[in-house]
């Protein structure tokens, strides 16, 4: 008998959506950038503070200099006497939580909001803290030394291409039980961590997305990749890094990657994720039972991955 | 506006037992240790109080290295050239400094540690790894 986490789950409606212009250094505050997003993401999806029901709020505290950084947001994203849950992971694992408070039936529309602002400081410099303190912070490692080590594997590199511009935006997205008809459905999710110290993985592949991308084609009855998806939204931030998500998505060579744009010309951590949820939403809306595949990744060199199927009704 | 500020406080960071242990044998004995996982045989380096692969608590600390193979290495700029490596005994790769000119590192190198003269029981009491033969 299959497991319950393998059985398809509800459908949850991407009811709408907004994101801030990525700019190297937005002079606002991160609540009046939260906010802007959240405006627009409820007016995109034509529902009222009062048809929230809960939130969810991705964010990490290093890349904020301040602890708890979701309470700098919590009256903007409207979660003051409401339940707010954080994620200190990339975007789209915020928008996987909510899918999952969804399907579970604990609320029936979730707003997702993630934030980053990179003009904060010198984004590798934060990233060494992100190491294990003992046998990796003292040597100075980086998230762009872990990338370098990647990059070198699959492409015979002695430095790591250059890193997607990172700048400063936050994304909003409302997610709901309610079905509108037309709206695009994320019929299948999955998440997966690969282990934390670079020389216990197999740098040469994104097994974690392998696994990620396999729970959700299982919940969403993906059967053939190749041919599955009108679109595919990557989070890739390095050049190196599209060679290992299609072949850990299997998509093949033919699905168009990021046609919107993608994340090389500029993206804030933390909120690519979330605008790759969108962006595949957006790709398929009005065109009944195509499929896009959205991507987030976070931690060195791919240690997080998560995986939205989303399909068009 | 943009207000300036700077974050800085001293940290206490506990090495855990397996870590101090390891950490010693650098300082006092030159040794790296890895550590044997009596459930799947993984030899883990540097050593943890877990497995790498079947995440079961290790006690087991047996010597690996000094001498292994580079499995990948990069150049990150204004901190000098890293690489992973694969001690013999271990499975799985320390990631350290390569010492030398980045194209004389290549995959699969055999490479060797070389120690710190002033040791301290910290990771940096290897100095880096260089090009076996190569020692001073
Ligand atoms: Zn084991």
């Amino acid at each position: 008998m299959a497991d319950a986490s393998r059985q398809r789950q509800r459908d949850v409606a991407v009811l709408g959506g907004a994101e801030t212009e990525i700019v190297p250094e937005d002079l606002r505050s991160i609540p009046e950038m939260v906010l802007e997003a959240v405006a627009g993401a409820l007016d995109d999806a034509a529902v009222q503070w009062e048809d929230v029901d809960a939130i969810v709020t991705a964010s990490v505290d290093l890349f904020d200099g301040l602890t708890a950084s979701s309470i700098a947001v919590t009256e903007v994203v409207g979660a003051v006497l409401k339940p707010e849950t954080r994620i200190a992971a990339d975007g789209m694992a915020a928008a996987i939580h909510a899918v999952h408070q969804i399907a579970a039936g604990a609320y029936g529309t979730v707003l997702v909001v993630a934030h980053g602002k990179a003009s904060m400081a010198p984004h590798w410099d934060l990233t060494e803290w992100a190491m294990d303190p003992v046998y990796l912070q003292p040597l100075g490692v980086d998230f762009l030394t872990v990338a370098g080590l990647q990059a070198n594997l699959i492409a015979d590199s002695n430095r790591v291409g250059r890193c997607a511009s990172l700048g400063d935006g936050a994304c909003a997205v409302v997610l709901s039980s309610s079905v509108p008809s037309g709206a695009a459905v994320i019929t299948g999710t999955g998440h997966d961590l690969d282990a934390h110290y670079p020389g216990d993985r197999d740098l040469s592949t994104w097994s974690g997305l392998q696994r990620a991308a396999g729970r959700a084609y299982e919940q969403a009855g993906v059967r053939d990749p190749a041919t599955a998806f009108a679109v595919a939204e990557p989070s890739c931030m390095f050049p190196h890094e599209e060679g290992l998500f299609v072949e850990a998505t299997a998509i093949g060579k033919n699905t168009p990657l990021s046609p919107s744009g993608g994340l090389m010309e500029g993206t804030a951590p933390i909120v690519s994720g979330l605008t790759r949820l969108l962006a595949a939403a957006r790709a398929i809306e009005g065109n009944p039972g195509r499929r896009a595949l959205a991507h987030g990744a976070w931690g060195p060199a791919g240690q997080g991955h998560a995986v939205a199927i989303v399909e068009a009704t | 506006m943009i207000l300036e500020g700077t974050i800085r406080l001293p940290f206490s960071y506990a090495a855990g037992g397996i870590g101090t242990q390891f950490l010693i044998a650098l300082r006092d004995e030159q040794r790296i240790l890895g550590a044997r996982c009596e459930s799947c045989s993984t030899v883990t380096c540097p050593a943890r109080p877990f497995c790498s692969q079947c995440h079961a608590a290790v006690t087991d600390l047996i010597e690996v290295g000094p001498a292994g193979n580079v499995v990948a290495r990069t150049e990150t700029p204004g901190k000098g050239v890293f690489g992973l490596i694969r001690l013999d005994g271990a499975n799985t790769a320390i990631l350290h400094r390569l010492v030398g000119p980045v194209d004389q590192w290549r995959r699969g190198a055999r490479v060797s540690a070389v120690f710190a003269e002033e040791r301290t029981a910290g990771i940096n009491d290897i100095e880096g790894f260089v090009i076996e033969g190569d020692q001073p």
